[in-house]
């Protein structure tokens, strides 16, 4: 019997929320009253709050992990859902309203015109009024220099949560290397040593609410650097080749 | 005057000290003891068989021990320690380091697995809803009111 073709659809925008009950509908209603043409997937990860069952009144599809798996399993299980679903391509915002759904089309014209596989919407490409903390912004700069020194893209902005992925990348992605917490330099490194092209688009973000706990609050700004050396190490031994391509 | 030492002499002395039996006896019933508390929790079901071999392994190896301590004191001239208690610290710590970092190997696959589990959970309890949204069997992939369904249906 011959394997089922796939049908491939249009793009699904991903949005991983945590306790945002607050935002979601706001960033929901943005995407609409944008015009961006997209699906849209909350991926409620173990929310305490309300933040489902308004993203669902919204009009948006929702998935609710069981419990708290963390940021890049959230992003991880939408690449799931788009690759069982068809879509040829996916956007992927945060729910706190930081990032602007005017930018989807944008993101999402290179990908669709197969100039890139994977775009990332930068605060930073261009001049730009986003501020950042300074231990945040040396941060950046360091795992920029560092991305670079490895063989990887060069890319201002390798921290932003605005990107437009191929089916191929969010394919990619499904593997068990994705991490379930922070996917940074470590993944970028990955899908530039698998032969994926990244470009980057200038966009403007809004500063983060500043009641909201970033994931890279408290003790986790002492984790993240350490964690993140050791799996850029990771991906930086990964064969070219990588079995994981498949 | 200060009598000399040969540190060589003094160490073969430390090393050769008998070994009281009161402390062989506690060993014995400690080691005893251990085995029946792996054995009863294997029983009750609070252990897996295959998680057995290494505390029964380690059990025996110390019962031996005690029973035959020139295995320790040959055991101690071959690492280079002074006393057979400096020899089973140091194996006992390094038992344990390998055995921390085993289980960490182990927690590292199970949280992979768990996290597997929880994402296929979340997709098919969204795939029930949506087809029991639209009051058909659960075959639809795609939640009812989303842009490509309706592209589907067109």
């Amino acid at each position: 019997m011959a394997p089922p073709t796939e049908t491939i659809r249009g793009s699904l925008l991903v949005i991983p929320a945590l306790n945002e009950a607050r935002s979601i509908a706001q960033v929901i209603r943005g995407v609409r009253d944008s015009g961006a043409e997209v699906d849209v997937l909350v991926i409620d990860d173990g929310s305490r709050d309300d933040t489902a069952r308004i993203a669902r009144e919204s009009g948006a599809a929702v998935v609710s992990h069981p419990f708290n798996l963390g940021y890049g399993a959230a992003l991880q299980t939408g690449y799931k859902y788009a690759v069982r679903a068809g879509y040829a391509t996916v956007v992927q915002m945060d729910a706190d309203g930081q990032h602007d759904p005017a930018d989807i089309p944008r993101l999402l014209a290179p990908v669709c015109g197969g100039e890139a596989d994977l775009v990332i919407g930068s605060r930073f490409v261009q001049a730009s009024d986003y501020e950042m903390g300074s231990v945040r912004s040396g941060a950046r700069r360091f795992f920029t220099f560092l991305l670079v020194l490895l063989g990887g893209p060069r890319v201002a902005d390798p921290t932003s949560g605005l990107q437009a992925l191929s089916r191929p990348v969010f394919r990619f992605c499904c593997s068990d290397f994705y991490p379930t917490d922070f996917p940074d330099i470590d993944v970028l490194l990955l899908l530039h040593r698998q032969g994926f092209r990244i470009h980057e688009v200038p966009v403007r973000m809004r500063p983060s609410p500043p009641e909201r706990r970033t994931m890279h609050a408290g003790l986790r700004a002492l984790y993240y650097p350490y964690k993140m050396l050791l799996s850029t190490f990771r991906s930086w031994l990964t064969p070219r080749a990588s079995p994981l391509a498949d | 005057m200060n009598p000399q030492f040969d540190l060589g002499d003094l160490r073969q002395l430390y090393i050769a000290q008998p070994e009281p039996t009161s402390v062989r006896i506690l060993a014995l019933t400690l080691c005893t003891a251990f085995l029946v508390a792996v054995l009863v929790l294997v029983r009750r079901g609070k252990l897996r068989e295959e998680y057995t071999p290494i505390w029964t392994s380690v059990a025996v190896a110390t019962m031996i021990a005690t029973v035959w301590f020139d295995v320790v004191r040959l055991l101690t001239r071959l690492v280079g320690a002074w006393t057979p208690s400096s020899t089973l610290f140091f194996f006992g710590l390094l038992f344990l380091l390998v055995v921390s970092l085993n289980y960490a190997v182990r927690l590292s696959g199970m949280s992979t697995q768990v996290k597997l589990l929880a994402q296929e959970v979340a997709l098919l309890r969204a795939r029930l809803a949506a087809a029991e949204a639209r009051g058909a069997g659960p075959t639809p992939q795609l939640p009812a009111g989303s842009a490509a369904a309706s592209r589907d249906r067109e």
